[in-house]
Parts: C-alpha cells; structure tokens; sequence
C-alpha cells in the first residue's frame, strides 16, 4: 500500500470526527511516513509496519469519543461513545446491549414522567387557586410548588445516575478494547 | 494456543514499555514505535492511538521541537502522574513476573 492509499483508507475510517481530530491523526501518520524514508525504508514497509488503517481509525475514533464524554457531559457525547464502543466489535458488548436498552428505556420513562410532572405542578401553581379548590387557593399554591420542586429534584437525581451508568459503561469498554481488541498485530 | 498467550501478554506490556521509554529520556513516536516494533512484535500503527489514550489520561505531554533535518517534531515526555503511575506499575509487574519465573523455574 502506497503513503497515499494508507491515508485515504485512515481519513474514510475517521470520517465524522471533528475536523482538528483528523487532521491531528493524519499529521502523525504523515510524519511517521516521513521520518521512515528518513530511515530509508519504502512506502509500502512502512504501511505493512503500521498495519490495518480501518482498525487503527477505529481504535482513534473511540480514544476520540470517549475523551469528548469525558470533556463535556452532553447527549450527543453520550451518544458517540456509545457507539464508539459498540464499534470497537467486542462481542461481551453484544450481551451487553440488551440489558443497556433496558436500563435507557426505563430511565427515559422515569424522564418523562418527572418531565410531565413538572408541568403538572406549574399547571396547578398556575391555575389552581382560581378554580376554587378543597383547602383554600393557598394549598393549590403549595401543591403546586411542591410538584414542580419534586420533579426537578428527581431530574437532578435522574441527571446523575444517568452520567454514573455511561461512566460504568465507558469503564467497560475501555477495559474490553485494552484486553480484547487493541494494540497488537496478531 | 501458544500464539494467543504471547499476544495478551505483549498488550498487557505495551503501555508500560511505552512509558518505561520515556522515564528514560523524551521521545518522539517513530522513535518510540521503531524500537517497540523490534523488541515486542507490536504494530507500529498502534503507536498513536495509545499515545492519544496516555495523552488524554494525563500521563505524558507533548511539545514540539526542531528536527535537524525536516520540520519540527513532536515530542513526548512523561508528566508527573505519568512517572507516578510507571513507578507503581513497575512494581507491580517485578512482582507478578518474579512471582510467574519462581514457578515456572520449579515446575522445570
């Protein structure tokens, strides 16, 4: 494989990166190529030495998504080291993924439900003391606040124990592609 | 499977090799690769997504340097988490290996 094939099969591999990540990862393939001509070997040494580029985009994707989650606490990092892990290919994940869709849909439930909660306490707050309640305009005041502070604070609750399962299920993926999957030619 | 066995074994060196390298002086990645690649059988492709993890957990920075010949490269050189986490593995791998060599020597 010539220098030029060997980068083109590592950007398709990288492909949806952020642009800064691809560049950073080509810059050092490129240099390694350099500095083995430096060392007088040919093009196609080098690439045999360096290995599958697909393999190599795969385990530079994941480093990638996985060090975005840890930087920044958002759904869609969730989502990309999620599938970062999934597209390493151990096959535990495979087990994995239905207990995973499991433990997704019944928080997503619990969500919604502190979600609609919310607005339900706001529509009381809002509302109730006009509609002549049992105990007074004053108590559908209370009820109301009491809802929405309840809500939130499962949400908060929710929030974290969402970020602690990604964390466990990052944890596991790291463990299973730096035992399973990683460095090394066979 | 006598190959499987060599092959764990090396992935579980490798980030220990790695930073047994830099604890002796900085180095740059084709540095690092070439002489990794000799001694364990590694790809050397491999090379650059373990710098990144080491990178982003903290245990080496990079900088760059002026190459005599062509432009400037990048260095690696262990942080301090770095030398405290080789020093601790270090350990841990004299200790298992030495334990591992005392029973393959009796079971001779």
């Amino acid at each position: 494989m010539t220098r030029q094939a060997f980068i083109a099969r590592l950007r398709e591999g990288l492909r949806g990166l952020p642009l800064q990540a691809i560049e950073e990862a080509v810059a050092d393939y490129e240099a390694h190529f350099a500095d083995g001509a430096t060392a007088g070997r040919s093009e196609a040494e080098v690439a045999q030495a360096l290995g599958d580029p697909d393999r190599l985009a795969r385990e530079l994707r994941a480093e990638s998504s996985l060090s975005r989650w840890r930087d920044e606490r958002s759904p869609s990092a969730a989502a990309g080291a999620v599938f970062a892990v999934l597209g390493l290919g151990a096959i535990d994940i495979l087990v994995l993924l239905p207990i995973l869709m499991g433990v997704a849909a019944t928080l997503i439930g619990f969500i919604v439900a502190a979600v609609v909660c919310f607005f339900a306490g706001a529509v009381v707050f809002a509302a109730g003391p006009f509609l002549d309640p049992p105990g007074g305009p004053l108590a559908a005041v209370f009820l109301g606040i009491g809802l929405m502070a309840g809500s939130a604070s499962g949400g908060a609750l929710l929030t974290i124990i969402s970020i602690g399962l990604m964390n466990a299920l990052v944890w596991y993926g790291r463990l299973h592609y730096r035992l399973l999957k990683p460095a090394l030619q066979s | 499977m006598p190959e499987a066995i060599e092959i764990q074994l090396k992935k579980g060196a490798l980030e220990l090799c790695v930073l047994a390298l830099l604890s002796q002086h900085d180095s740059y990645a084709y540095d690092i690769a070439s002489r990794l690649a000799d001694s364990i059988g590694m790809g050397e492709g491999t090379i650059y997504p373990l710098m990144r993890r080491l990178q982003a957990d903290g245990l080496v920075e990079t900088y760059l340097e002026e190459s005599p010949s062509g432009p400037s490269r990048k260095y690696y050189r262990l942080s301090d988490a770095g030398r405290r986490t080789f020093t601790s593995q270090q350990a841990a791998w004299k200790s298992f290996s030495g334990a591992v060599d005392q029973i393959l020597g009796g079971a001779q």
